[in-house]
């Protein structure tokens, strides 16, 4: 009862008396454990969301056919349908394609359509089966209907009787909207066809995506899977519900976890600062606590105490930080969807799901971090001396205790050892350790580095003058590092953290852009708004581009996607005409790339992107097998024959010659084309031609400048978050430095009044704060810089490529950075100035006396 | 066949009952007659095997099959099979193998009084693949693994494997093929175009396997098969309709059917009786009365069916005793409509007469789609 | 009640301050000491209050070694028989008056009640809910001095209580804190430099380095 009393008076007394540090403790807390908890949720939900609404329309399969190219010959289906251990077979053809009245938003105009036949997919995917709303389900046959999910007829804002026109390839089909889907998901935008119907509207006639199947009774599915397979052959594959999930999961799950190192770098500023302020805190009430000591305050009890207001600090700020991250998450998703601007998650409104074992996990950390704050200064202040502790001028002793090097210096060995290590479950686990401990390394060393910086500083400067005030400042910071270098750390790591983000980012960027002027040779690019997979320019077509008049040079080329491993997402083959001597006139070769003399006799030469090395082992001279030409048919051979950066694909994609692709395959028909203008014809003058050709209503057109410009603009809108972080991370270290150095800067209240007692006046009391927070807000900086830079070598070097499998080169944005760098210290140097003013507008004497 | 009553309900279309439980959305198709399909017409001379085989066009088309069995040890079994051919309206100049242009649909039922109710599954399919079809030429329809095949020498084989139950069986004529309507035209309301072809194969011995739980049992018997097709309509007013088809002891052969008014009353009736000797008895829908003799309640829909029925034809009374009463056939789940199709034994003057199928559609309220 | 025995004690570095010092202290008596500068005053204060450890010899409290207790047994032993007052006045900025004053009952588990009696014996009377940043130095050493009686402890420690103070706020909280210990039945010993302080006190010891002794007359001013 009045051990619980002391412990409230003790605890409501000191946060009377500091509010606003108790305050910014809180703050980074439900900052940190805010942005955590936020971005966690937001990813789980699109991502669940996002995996259930494509397990929800491929049904209860027990397996599923595809083939190693998006669609596959129709041929297949009676087969399986009679095959004896197969007791249903459910054929689907899934493809896009662009809604004529939102052709002009590029990014958002693609309808997913399911073509099913309902006899058969009532027994598998209920759901995936059109209802109208008048009980006509025979319109489901119908060759004009089309059954669109509600969040469709919403983006669509259209109803049941009206009429739809879509765009594939180089036609328009108008359907009629018979119904809906009402079981789809809440905002997923799909729409379900008659197959047969869709067959022939879209152009599809043959094909199908997959054939999802039921075992007859008593088939063991896993050996029936390897058996069919078998009996396939190697142009399909034979997958089931967990391959899909992989290959979801794969997808994203770079992106994910990426952007949870984040949110995680953000919660350990976050914890920093709470450290550092609650060491501060402990420093400020060493002679308090010796008092409770001599007055009779058990070591246990005043460990208790200490640690017990940390936990109180450490609830609060969870439980706000876990409130704070939910709201936003709820607003995100609401207004933005799970999307996070990554383009992964796209087509599903996910609903936010609070997860026990999240939050309970987010409360941990954030407690965990607090009362790590608090264990070491409170167990130095119950193992103090309490005699001398009772003394004035004791603060700066506890700290050394909290300066021993070693553990630090190990740090920065394990974070240099663990840059060495390969990636884990394809994530850069061991980059992330390597920055985090490379962090807590330099932050522990940061009182050597006061110490020795300021020091050196105070020798100089002294030989060549001996004004009070510099002297004065420069002497605190070169005596009592520790304390200096608290106030250090939240600009050190804050500054550090940011000048990582920008390096990466502007490397990226400059690397992206660079790579885009590779790929982008010709002056104009036409493509068509959606042809899938087939489809597209037939001969026909392609004669009457090659006949525009102005053009000097155009190569069409052919894009499809590939399935090479079914857990894996597809990779993509773009078949286009190819120098094979001098490749990198249109591919963005990295290194060497084999010359054509060497290609082996028979093989057809194939250049990869980086992922394709990281994932499927493929390397410069390899022989490989692909899954193109007909069944049947010998397999041709491929040689690597060079390596290519790609920053459009980070699933592997493959570049062929056209003539070879279509040789093997005798596809005719190409998806895009580059145009390169001879000198003397305007752009606007083929434009006019082109916009005058037949099938003008499907083209997207456009100059490789725009498709540069929207490309970095989508870059741009991709990393957002990435700013949104950067923004946090600043706040929270700007907050640490004001909580800082106002702390201190109380602290020292009787320092000061010492001072104006002995002569100095208030300006120069001022000058010499300003001068003492400039000054390590320039250390801060400098090192800040050090750190952010090797953390960006990190991040460029290590978490890209192996998150992302793609390589880039180092930038800087200088003219960034120092901005910054100025932002940092001047703020910091008002920060010391203001929490001066405070300090001194107090009473002077009697803080004097009560020394 | 009477199964051709079944159409009555709500659609001016010749519905089959089932047919209306497998697809009660095709309802609405009804008012878009194609151009492409024909109607029935008086004076179309039926020819054989050609006519066995499936008319593409015509809207409508089935095969039924009904029977009385006995199990190797004397224990009776009724069976009832289906097989439907159904146009759609699907453009057909679609060229997919996908195109639905023809629905295939089977329906297959068995009556065992120790189990006391009726057993039945069903299936659909589109015609394609060479996995669902009705053949030109000759009897010869497939629904997957479901087959009705018409060998050259006559026989019927039923070769249909469900997930509870399962037929093979061969039905051999006995008898010449029965025109109804005498030459094979066989009207089913007022109006003339209310119609359809129809011819009966009565007395068809029955040879083969029935299987329940994949435990086959060894069965002999007799059948009845219809085969009918038509274009045409129903008369709107027509609320369901009673129908008989029996193999009678002294090998005669009764086909009788009346189509009900939304009231009760009769809208149209005809009856059939062929004897031993071939020689046709065709009555006038005034000469034909269904009078209900008893009724049971199903205790899951709470429809009132006449399970025991009183038939006049002219001067004969029959009295239709069903093999026992819970032979309702629940098609709810799919389809939201639901008859009685049951085995029924026929007496004249107290004494047994025959056996045969009666059925019963349009006494569940929720059959008004 | 106090018992020292050859207490021997030395800093690290080897400067020994005290060396065979023993003296007894009666209950209810209530001593100053005197001395030099960095004689050890201190030192003792903090050996006899189990705050530091002589190298050798012995602190009995009662006949019980306070100097043989581990951390706990001399936390516990100190909350419960010891009053402190310190020149420094150590009182918590953060607690009112009244609380600061109710520490050793809070920390001894026992009930707070007397706190305003305790308030008005110093002259406080009615500001218990005042902070101590409202008050002067001699308010200040008064609270200090409640604090230290207030669980009726057997020995209070005084370090140079009035060192901060005036020499007319001195002498007023100097007799209050006699009147207080004997009105307490307390033990005392009141280390200080003044003389006049010292006066205050029933005996006055001098300590140097020969030991602690009783002050010849002469010496008293």
């Amino acid at each position: 009862m009045s051990s619980r009393l002391l412990f409230r008076w003790l605890l409501v007394g000191e946060w009377r008396a500091h509010l606003l540090q108790a305050l910014v403790a809180i703050i980074a807390i439900a900052l940190g454990i805010a942005l955590g908890f936020s971005i966690h949720l937001i990813n789980s939900a699109a991502y669940n969301e996002f995996s259930t609404a494509t397990k929800h329309l491929s049904g209860q399969s027990d397996l599923q056919v595809r083939g190693t190219q998006a669609m596959f010959d129709e041929i297949l289906y009676p087969t399986l349908v009679q095959h004896k251990s197969i007791a249903l077979a459910n054929p689907v053809l899934e493809f896009d394609v662009v809604v004529a009245d939102k052709f002009a938003d590029s990014r958002d105009n693609k309808l997913t359509i399911l073509g099913t036949d309902m006899f058969r997919a009532i027994n598998i995917s209920p759901d995936a089966i059109g209802i109208s709303t008048d009980g006509d389900r025979l319109d489901g046959l119908s060759d004009d209907a089309i059954f669109l999910s509600p969040a469709a007829m919403e983006w669509l804002q259209v109803k049941q009787g009206d009429l739809l026109q879509l765009r594939s390839g180089v036609q328009t089909v108008t359907l009629r909207v018979a119904g809906g889907l009402l079981r789809a998901r809440v905002g997923q935008r799909v729409a379900v066809m008659d197959i047969g119907a869709a067959q022939w509207r879209f152009d599809h006639l043959g094909l199908l995506s997959r054939i999802e199947l039921k075992l007859a009774e008593g088939i063991n599915r896993d050996a029936f899977k390897i058996s069919l397979a078998q009996e396939l052959g190697e142009h399909y594959r034979v997958i089931e519900s967990a391959d899909q999930e992989a290959r979801i999961n794969n997808m994203s799950r770079a992106y994910r976890v990426n952007l949870n190192m984040l949110a995680m770098v953000a919660l350990f500023t976050g914890a920093f600062l709470v450290f550092s302020t609650q060491v501060l805190s402990m420093i400020r009430r060493r002679r308090q606590f010796a008092l409770l000591r001599v007055l009779g305050l058990t070591r246990a009890q005043l460990l208790r105490q200490v640690l017990l207001e940390g936990t109180v600090l450490g609830t609060i700020g969870s439980l706000l930080g876990l409130a704070l991250g939910y709201a936003t998450a709820a607003t995100a998703l609401h207004f933005f969807g799970g999307d996070l601007g990554s383009g992964f998650f796209s087509g599903v409104r996910p609903d936010i799901h609070f997860s026990w074992l999240a939050a309970a996990t987010f409360f941990i950390l954030g407690l965990g971090v607090t009362l790590l704050g608090s264990a070491a200064p409170a167990w130095e202040a119950a193992n103090a001396k309490t005699a001398p502790a009772l003394k004035s001028g004791s603060e700066d002793i506890a700290l050394v205790k909290l300066a021993t090097p070693w553990p630090a210096i190990a740090c920065l060995v394990v974070a240099g050892l663990f840059t060495l290590f390969p990636p884990v479950f394809e994530l850069p686990i061991f980059g992330y350790l390597a920055i985090v401990l490379l962090m807590v390394g330099i932050i522990a060393l940061m009182p050597r580095f006061s110490a020795l910086f300021f020091s050196a500083f105070l020798a100089i400067s002294t030989k060549k003058s001996s004004a009070a005030v510099p002297m004065l400042a420069l002497s605190r910071l070169a005596n009592a590092p520790n304390q200096a270098s608290l106030a250090l750390g939240g600009i050190l790591a804050s500054f550090s953290l940011m000048v990582a983000m920008a390096i990466m980012v502007t490397s990226f960027r400059v690397s992206v852009d660079d790579w885009l002027g590779q790929v982008l040779p010709a002056d104009m690019y036409v493509k068509l708004a959606s042809s899938g997979d087939k489809g597209g320019f037939q001969p026909e077509q392609q004669q009457a581009m090659e006949a525009i008049p102005g053009i000097s040079r155009l190569d069409f080329s052919r894009a499809l996607q590939l399935t090479l491993d079914p857990s894996r997402p597809d990779i993509t083959l773009i078949a286009r005409p190819v120098d094979n001597d001098s490749p990198e006139k249109i591919i963005p070769i990295i290194g060497e790339a084999m010359a054509s003399a060497s290609f082996p006799a028979g093989s057809m030469p194939i250049w990869v992107s980086e992922a394709m090395v990281d994932l499927y082992g493929y390397h410069i001279g390899n022989q490989v097998n692909l899954p193109l030409g007909k069944a049947g048919e010998v397999a041709q051979d491929f040689v690597v024959a060079g390596i290519w950066r790609d920053y459009g694909r980070q699933f592997g994609a493959i570049q062929m010659q056209l003539s070879d692709y279509q040789q093997l395959t005798g596809d005719e028909n190409v998806n895009a084309a580059g145009l390169w203008l001879q000198t003397d014809t305007a752009s606007e003058q083929v434009m006019t031609t082109l916009r005058a050709l037949p099938f003008n209503d499907a083209l997207e057109i456009s100059h490789s400048s725009e498709i540069r410009a929207t490309s970095l603009k989508i870059f741009d809108r991709s990393f957002a978050v990435t700013y949104l972080l950067e923004m946090v991370a600043v706040v929270i270290g700007l907050l640490g430095v004001a909580a800082s150095f106002s702390s201190q800067t109380l602290a020292r209240a009787k320092e000061f009044s010492m001072l104006t007692h002995i002569g100095m006046v208030r300006r120069q009391i001022f000058g010499m704060l300003a001068a003492e927070g400039g000054l390590l807000a320039v250390l801060g900086v400098f090192l800040g810089f050090v750190l952010g830079w090797t953390i960006s070598l990190i991040l460029v070097f290590i978490v890209n490529p192996q998150s992302f499998h793609w390589t880039m080169q180092l930038h800087l944005p200088w003219g960034w950075l120092i901005l910054v760098a100025l932002v940092m210290v001047i703020s910091a140097a008002l920060t010391a100035l203001l929490a001066g003013r405070r300090a001194l507008s107090g009473n002077t004497i009697r803080t004097v006396r009560e020394d | 066949m009477q199964f051709l009553k079944s159409i009555v309900k709500c659609c001016q279309l010749i519905l089959i009952v089932p047919l209306i439980f497998l697809l009660g959305f095709l309802v609405s198709n009804v008012h878009s007659e194609s151009s492409r399909l024909l109607t029935v017409v008086p004076d179309y001379k039926l020819t054989f095997p050609h006519d066995y085989g499936a008319h593409q066009d015509f809207r409508i088309e089935w095969w039924y099959a009904t029977g009385w069995l006995k199990t190797e040890d004397k224990e009776p079994l009724g069976f009832q099979i289906t097989f439907f051919r159904y146009a759609t309206d699907h453009d057909t100049a679609n060229p997919s193998l996908f195109a639905p242009k023809y629905l295939i649909i089977a329906h297959l039922a068995l009556s065992d009084p120790a189990v006391g109710k009726l057993l039945h599954e069903e299936k659909t399919a589109r015609e394609g693949f060479g996995l669902a079809y009705a053949k030109e030429g000759n009897t010869d329809v497939k629904l997957d693994d479901w087959t009705l095949v018409k060998e050259e020498n006559g026989r019927y084989l039923v070769d249909m494997q469900g997930d509870d139950i399962g037929l093979q069986l061969s039905l051999t004529p006995t008898q010449p093929v029965l025109l109804q309507g005498g030459d094979g035209f066989s009207r089913k309301g007022p109006k003339p175009e209310q119609a359809s072809y129809y011819y009966s194969e009565p007395h068809l011995a029955v040879t083969g396997t029935v299987f329940r739980q994949n435990k086959p049992q060894t069965v002999t018997g007799s059948a009845w098969l219809d085969h009918e097709w038509s274009t045409a309509y129903l008369n709107e007013d027509a609320d369901g309709w009673d129908w008989v088809g029996a193999n009678l002891d002294d090998g005669s052969a009764l086909m009788a059917f009346q189509i009900r008014h939304k009231d009760g009353s009769k809208l149209w009736s005809y009856a059939a009786l062929r004897n031993a000797a071939g020689e046709l008895t065709l009555f006038e829908p005034e000469q034909v009365d269904f009078t209900p003799e008893r009724t049971w309640q199903s205790p899951y829909t709470d429809a009132v069916y006449p399970v025991a029925m009183r038939i006049r034809t002219g001067e004969i009374e029959w009295l239709l005793t069903p093999l026992f009463d819970d032979q309702e056939l629940d098609a709810n789940q799919s389809t939201g409509t639901v008859y009685w199709e049951g085995a029924v034994t026929l007496t004249r003057d107290e004494q047994p007469a025959g056996r045969g199928y009666l059925e019963l559609t349009g006494y569940v309220s929720a059959l008004d789609m | 009640m106090l018992e020292l025995r050859q207490i021997n004690k030395s800093y690290t570095g080897g400067l020994q301050v005290l060396s065979d010092l023993s003296y007894t202290l009666d209950a209810g008596e209530y001593v100053a000491i005197m001395g030099d500068s960095g004689v050890g005053k201190s030192t003792l204060l903090n050996l006899i209050a189990g705050l530091d450890t002589p190298d050798s010899g012995e602190v009995l409290i009662d006949g019980a070694a306070i100097s043989s207790l581990d951390d706990n047994a001399a936390t516990r032993l100190r909350r419960e028989q010891f009053g402190f007052v310190f020149q420094a006045f150590h009182v918590l900025p953060h607690l009112t008056l009244q609380q600061n004053i109710a520490l050793p009952l809070l920390l001894n588990g026992v009930s707070i009640d007397g706190v305003e009696k305790m308030l008005a014996a110093v002259g406080l009377q009615g500001r218990g809910d005042h902070f101590p940043r409202q008050l002067s130095g001699g308010e200040l050493q008064r609270v200090a001095i409640a604090r230290a009686l207030i669980h009726h402890p057997k020995l209070v420690l005084a370090d140079e209580p009035t060192g901060n103070l005036d020499p007319d706020t001195a002498h007023e909280v100097l007799m209050l804190m006699r009147t207080e210990i004997k009105a307490n039945g307390a033990s005392g010993i009141l280390v200080t430099h003044s003389k006049a302080a010292a006066a205050t006190a029933d005996r006055v010891l001098m300590l140097t380095k020969a030991g602690l002794h009783p002050l010849a007359a002469d010496q008293t001013s």
